[in-house]
């Protein structure tokens, strides 16, 4: 009690140096206090004369402060608005969050010519990973690689440049290469090269397989690998990765819309 | 790293659509007798199968049939399972 008076007259004290020394009781020094410093004030709410006020809130405060409230209320949900369809504007435009997939590479085609990185601008490319000894799954890709673009060549022309890249240098050389796309869509690229090159592609591309660097070349083995067909634009972005789920049509019409937003931004279809 | 070295006619060549078409055919056939003979894994069916495992192992690359039989397996593990799955989330349901 005694630690709590003597804070109570030293502030007070501070409120009227020199004088309030002489107070004994608080409520005197608080009506003294208001009499020779009126611009300063140690207590409101003992004052008699201001029963209308609330704690340090005047009537006119409080409005203000509701006021202050409100506004920053809706000025938050304003800006929160607009930063939530800036952020949908982003999602729906092409070139913002796109996944880094695709790289400098230089391999070999089945014809025996060199095809890099370079040879993918200009055109809409399928990039699929795969390899000749595949069971099922890469002939069925390939398959669905094939009838997406007989598909879409009625619409477009050859706007489309669909590359199969070999995960199985080992076995697959250019002459194996060269058979086994006989039998699917003519405008299959096959690529391959050495290992090391394989794999910096596989890398790129974000592509896992499981062909040893040592694999037998007359081995009877298969390679695990990703299994995704790439969507790469003229500009040799990617776009999309198409799962074994996706269909044909499905394929198609997101193609189509691609295509559609990327003459909206450039003015042309490649 | 041999393989740059060698000559071309090292190469087995790559199955053909028609390879892998009549791999296929023999490949289901097998699987149906192992089906009707109550086998899910291969091999284990004594020889009931016989005639279409030959047919099977002629058509086929052996890579390809460890491949096929394994799977076989497999999605057999996952039909269980999505149907357990199924159910209970049937039962869930129920209970909602």
């Amino acid at each position: 009690m005694s630690k709590l008076s003597s804070t109570y007259f030293r502030s007070l004290r501070s409120c009227s140096p020199g004088r309030s020394i002489q107070c004994q009781r608080p409520y005197i020094c608080l009506r003294h206090n208001k009499t020779t410093t009126p611009g300063r004030r140690c207590f409101t709410s003992g004052a008699p004369d201001r029963a209308s006020t609330v704690g340090v809130f005047t009537p006119k405060a409080a409005a203000l402060f509701v006021a202050t409230g409100a506004g920053l209320f809706y000025y938050f949900r304003y800006e929160k608005q607009k930063l939530l369809e800036q952020r949908q504007k982003e999602l729906e435009s092409r070139s913002v969050g796109r996944a880094h997939v695709g790289g400098p590479f230089t391999l070999t085609t089945h014809e025996n010519r060199p095809f890099s990185d370079k040879d993918l601008l200009g055109k809409w490319n399928f990039v699929y990973f795969g390899f000749t000894n595949c069971p099922d799954i890469c002939p069925a890709e390939l398959d669905k690689i094939g009838s997406v673009l007989t598909s879409l060549e009625k619409d477009y022309g050859t706007l489309f440049q669909p590359v199969f890249i070999s995960v199985d240098p080992a076995r697959d050389s250019i002459s194996q290469m060269k058979t086994y796309l006989m039998d699917f869509h003519p405008r299959i690229i096959g690529l391959t090269g050495d290992y090391a090159t394989v794999k910096s592609t596989c890398k790129a591309y974000r592509v896992y397989f499981s062909t040893p660097p040592d694999a037998d070349p007359k081995g009877d083995y298969l390679v695990d690998h990703s299994i995704y067909v790439y969507l790469m634009d003229p500009n040799g972005q990617f776009v999309e990765a198409f799962g074994q789920s996706s269909t044909p049509d499905e394929v198609v019409e997101r193609v189509k819309k691609e295509i559609s937003e990327f003459e909206k931004e450039t003015g042309r279809k490649v | 790293m041999s393989w740059f070295s060698r000559s071309s006619s090292e190469e087995s060549p790559a199955a053909t659509r028609q390879d892998r078409q009549k791999c296929w055919e023999s490949r289901d056939q097998y699987f149906e007798c192992l089906d009707a003979a109550g086998v899910l894994t291969a091999g284990e069916e004594g020889t009931a199968c016989s005639k279409s495992k030959l047919q099977y192992e002629k058509s086929c690359a052996k890579s390809w049939i460890d491949y096929f039989n394994k799977r076989r397996v497999l999605a057999e593990k996952q039909k269980d399972m999505l149907a357990q799955s199924h159910l209970q989330s049937q039962e869930v349901k129920r209970k909602l």
